[in-house]
């Protein structure tokens, strides 16, 4: 166990937690953008900065980055972290005028407007989608082209990917809603990615369903596809399943 | 037969050899033929001296050598006959090469063109000095020596000890001059714990910028549980300017290996790496010849030198990315992931490449090391100040006479350097600052011209020490343009992973692109330092949190260049375009017409024999008639 | 103890009271669609037969989620999701042979039947009894396995394989 000293309260933790972690876990709010539970922490956003005093040495550092080390001092919220935080909020907020959730944090901490030069994008760079699906779908479908502010999220060579399973991951984690996916008929198109992918069709009641290649993912990773129930969609299974108590009745 | 050397005595044979082909009972003539050498025409020189030599049936040796230090004056030829004094000739082209030959074959001394005459020779690794005929027989007494001239009096060459001295790619002759030994010392006597002691004790701190301890690091990769560890040497080199480690690469890449060597034998790694950034073909190509060598005489592989440790280096070459010199985002690069640096902890030495445990040196850092053990580390810790012990070696450049790469002890002031050894500011002009640590360092004005250099002073001043670069600037240098041009480098350079460095460089820039443009706002300087301190304090790595030194220095120091721009609109060193107007001096213009013939504006107006006026509006500055005008009488204001 | 849901199909009426009380209770309306239990209507046959998580042993839809934010309740034993660690790949939705997750369209999150904390409205409003919660005890155990038996080919996923 370890003891620690966060915004003036003395704490004691099991080792191996993020101060971010720790800070959840006894209820200090932290403001965070590119963090998710599921994946690993990356520090791209820095809004989750904390002031760490350690060694009588003061440095501001991502809370979801910084393991939580006998003896530190963590001030969440202190003039230092405030002033940070704000300007980096200013700094977003004119990269992505139009996100919601950059709106929403500029309220919180009371940035009215920024003067950093407009920009007009809706992604925060925050990796989250890329994270994802590296990390945890494992088809590592897009990734980070280009560098400093030209840096942009896409597919190799910004074409159709060949390994997307459409899962739609990436547009669920999205933070500020930039990843959009349209559902048309028989296809899935992903625009950000250049993709497009085709549905499976559900043999019972003809709705297309779910991408074909995330179909085929599931195929690959899990039990056996008994009656088929793969070439069905969800509402479909529930009937069919019902059917076999119905016509053994 | 096999070449692999396994006992001293052997070592000792190759060194004779080496001796035998540094010292050969021939002329020897070495020509420049680093980087410097090639870009002033080194090549044609060593062609003309190798078609001469062939033409007249001369017995002599022609070797291409590494650069000495003084690229000012390169090409560089090197003159060494038995008996004869050493001359070194500087500024050579194809035709003085010819007259060269010719005074050779007819027995002469060559007095034309003369740099200096090398009285003695040091081999550091062995404290030995070789000495030369002084020449006064042949009336050379007026001729300075090497170790006299300006430029090289206050220099303590330890990094750079054998380049310019050396074939970079005869392994003979860097064993001549002491090279290996250290290694056959630590691998017969030394425990890998007293290395790292030597290491620690010397002082010896990295030469890539941060100026960590590096015996502190070795230790720490020593300690790292796991069987597999790796030494990596940083050969990134990105700073515009700077060209210390490709010196040392391509003149002496031996010495990196034997660095390497004695690390990784020291922290118990069996791999290494060398990256190299790619815009450094020359290195690279340096490198793996002197690899193959050393594999060859088995100073690397298996049972090096006869013994037990066994140890290989590969070379990983960069593609393009200021951001790989920071360590992390190195090691995602040779792991083949996109180069972008990670948080820290955990660090490389817990887990480095590949997630094992990693030590990763600068070049000049890994240089230093078999000195050091040869000599000692009380040697070497007596030379320095009380924290910065050693050499540094620094690439003068920018508005000096001397440029050229100088490698001094620790604690020489500024005004040395810049006044005795790089010979003050050409064409009569002011020296206005010195910018240290390339991008991510400072300026440092001329009331501070005695500042010792050594890192925690440049720190305390607001700049950094960096990786060495040294760039001098004079009254027709604008500050603010500089600190714009070094914003504008790392904003393309910055990897765009973290919101503070990515947003906060480009908000700077816009912010120094319009003060330069004469679009510069009350406030400005309070907004770029409120800016700058948040790149500083909430960035993921060195470059972003560095980014903003070069804007924070430059406004401290020069608050009045700064406010000319933004309030007055004025630029007064006469460069930013927006702020700078030519006018011509009606009693000075002779009515030529030539600047109205070149103007490609077809902006000035004027007739034969009357003065000519220059239509502002159409005038884009960019100063050819004041180039043209052989009356003076175009001015800039 | 662990608890199950079963049904007596024999004594569904199809009045659907059981998905208008799930929605209500957790969705604060009642909306057939939102609801954790369905029933599926054989007009022709006049049979009715409500569908529902059937919490597996062994579940498909943990084993696929790549998130791993599908776990078992410590007490209940229910199989819940994690919605902060969720990534909405909805790979539990396909990977379930019975359907017995859906994605609610409004709140963006995965749904299915948690047992309501191990006292199940549906089971209390259902004016036939047709829904049952049982402990797993030996009797417990067997019955379920009768229940699940005819209708379904997962029967060992879905009772552990045990007898």
């Amino acid at each position: 166990m370890l003891k620690i000293v966060i915004d003036g309260k003395e704490v004691e933790v099991e080792e191996g937690l993020s101060v971010l972690e720790l800070a959840e876990k006894i209820g200090v709010k932290i403001p965070t953008l590119c963090y998710h539970p599921a994946v690993s922490a990356y520090g791209a956003c820095r809004v989750c900065i904390v002031e760490v005093i350690e060694k009588g040495l003061s440095k501001l550092t991502t809370s979801c980055t910084c393991p939580v080390e006998s003896g530190i001092e963590v001030k969440t919220n202190s003039e230092k972290v405030k002033k940070t935080r704000k300007l980096i909020v200013e700094m977003l907020l004119a990269r992505c005028p139009d996100a919601k959730i950059i709106q929403d944090l500029a309220k919180q901490l009371h940035v009215e407007k920024t003067r950093a030069p407009q920009k007009n994008e809706n992604c925060i760079l925050c990796g989250l989608c890329m994270r994802i699906c590296r990390e945890i779908i494992g088809v590592d479908a897009i990734g980070f082209a280009n560098r400093g502010h030209k840096r942009k999220v896409t597919t190799p060579f910004e074409i159709q990917s060949d390994v997307c399973l459409g899962c739609g991951a990436c547009a669920f984690v999205c933070p500020t809603g930039a990843i959009k996916i349209e559902d048309v008929e028989d296809k899935r198109k992903i625009d950000m990615w250049h993709t497009e992918l085709g549905k499976v069709k559900c043999e019972r009641c003809g709705r297309y369903f779910f991408p074909e290649s995330a179909v085929e993912y599931v195929k690959r990773k899990s039990l056996q596809d008994v009656d088929g129930f793969l070439k069905l969609c969800p509402d479909c299974r529930k009937r069919v399943l019902a059917n076999k108590l119905v016509c053994g009745w | 037969m096999s070449k692999k050397i396994a006992s001293l005595r052997e070592l000792d044979e190759l060194r004779k050899r080496g001796l035998k082909s540094l010292y050969p009972d021939k002329p020897r003539i070495m020509v420049g033929m680093a980087t410097c050498g090639l870009a002033t025409g080194g090549k044609k020189v060593f062609e003309i001296l190798s078609k001469g030599i062939e033409k007249n049936g001369m017995d002599a040796k022609l070797i291409p050598t590494g650069c000495l230090g003084y690229c000012q004056k390169e090409p560089l030829v090197d003159l060494l006959r038995p008996g004869w004094p050493r001359i070194i000739y500087q500024q050579m082209d194809p035709e003085k090469a010819e007259k060269l030959l010719d005074n050779i074959n007819q027995g002469n001394i060559w007095r034309e063109n003369v740099l200096a005459k090398m009285e003695e020779d040091e081999f550091l690794i062995f404290d030995e000095k070789r000495k030369y005929p002084s020449g006064s027989e042949a009336n050379l007494n007026n001729t300075p020596s090497y170790q006299q001239l300006p430029f090289y009096k206050k220099q303590l060459r330890i990094a750079t000890r054998n380049c310019g001295f050396i074939n970079p790619t005869n392994l003979a002759e860097y064993v001549a001059r002491g090279g290996y030994y250290s290694l056959f010392k630590v691998l017969t006597q030394y425990e890998p714990e007293q290395v790292i002691e030597e290491v620690i004790n010397s002082g010896l701190r990295g030469r890539g910028g941060a100026g960590f301890p590096t015996g502190r690091k070795w230790i720490y990769s020593r300690q790292a549980k796991g069987d597999i560890k790796y030494v990596i040497c940083n050969a990134d080199e990105g700073d515009p300017g700077a060209y210390m480690d490709r010196s040392i690469l391509e003149g002496d890449p031996h010495s990196i290996l034997e660095g390497m060597i004695i690390g990784a034998y020291a922290i118990g790694a069996r791999e290494g790496y060398i990256y190299v950034r790619a815009e450094y073909p020359l290195a690279i190509e340096r490198l793996k010849e002197a690899i193959h060598q050393a594999q060859d005489y088995g100073f690397l592989g298996n049972d090096i030198l006869g013994g037990r440790f066994s140890f290989s280096i590969n070379i990983s070459r960069g593609a393009g990315a200021f951001v790989c010199g920071e360590e992390t985002a190195l090691i995602a690069s040779i792991e083949g992931r996109q180069g972008e640096p990670r948080p820290r902890p955990p660090f490389p030495a817990q887990s480095g490449l590949w997630g094992k445990p990693t030590n990763i040196n600068n070049v000049e850092t890994w240089a230093n090391i078999p000195v050091i053990i040869a000599r000692g580390a009380d040697w070497f810790s007596q030379i320095g100040t009380q924290r910065s012990k050693g050499t540094k070696v620094f690439s003068l450049v920018g508005k000096i006479n001397n440029t050229g790469l100088v490698e001094v002890p620790m604690g020489i002031t500024l005004r040395e350097i810049i006044y005795d050894i790089g010979g003050g500011i050409p064409g009569g002009k002011k020296f206005k600052a010195v910018q240290t640590g390339g991008p991510s360092g400072g300026c440092v004005p001329s009331w501070l011209l005695n500042l010792p250099v050594d890192y925690e002073q440049l720190t305390k001043v607001g700049s950094i020490m960096g990786s060495g670069g040294m760039i001098v600037i004079d009254e027709d240098t604008c500050v603010v343009d500089l600190a714009r041009y070094f914003l504008s480098f790392l904003q393309d350079e910055s990897c765009g992973k973290c919101t503070s460095c990515r947003e906060g460089i480009v908000w700077m820039l816009e912010i120094l692109t319009r003060i330069t443009h004469g679009k510069g706002e009350e406030g400005d300087i309070e907004l770029l330092e409120q800016i700058a301190e948040v790149v500083k304090n909430a960035s993921l790595c060195g470059l972003g949190k560095t980014a903003p030194n070069s804007v924070l220095t430059t406004s401290l120091y020069f608050k009045d260049e700064y406010e000319a721009h933004i309030k007055d609109k004025q630029c007064p060193a006469r460069v930013c375009r927006d702020l700078i107007t030519y006018i011509i001096n009606e009693e000075k213009c002779t009515g030529c017409m030539r600047c109205v013939k070149e103007c490609v504006q077809e902006a000035i107006v004027g007739e034969r024999r009357k003065p000519h006026r220059i239509i502002q509006e159409k005038c884009i500055k960019c100063g050819i008639c004041y180039e043209t005008c052989k009356f003076d009488a175009i001015k800039l204001e | 103890m662990k608890r199950v849901l079963l049904v007596n199909w024999e004594k569904c009426i199809g009045c659907r009271t059981c998905e208008m009380i799930c929605s209500l209770l957790n969705e604060e309306r009642c909306n057939p669609t939102e609801a954790r239990i369905t029933v599926i209507k054989f007009e022709e046959k006049g049979a009715d037969f409500p569908v529902y998580c059937q919490n597996c042993e062994a579940p498909a839809c943990e084993a696929i989620c790549p998130a791993k934010a599908i776990y078992k309740d410590d007490i209940t034993e229910a199989v819940l999701v994690d919605i902060r660690r969720c990534i909405g790949c909805r790979m539990c939705i396909l990977a379930c042979p019975i359907g017995g997750l859906s994605f609610h369209p409004a709140r963006k999150e995965i749904i299915k039947c948690d047992l309501c904390k191990g006292d199940p409205a549906c089971v209390k409003y259902c004016p036939e009894g047709a829904l049952e919660v049982v402990s797993l005890d030996t009797i417990g155990v067997k019955r379920r396995r009768e229940n699940i038996r005819k209708f379904s080919s997962y029967l060992d996923m879905m009772t552990g394989g045990k007898e």
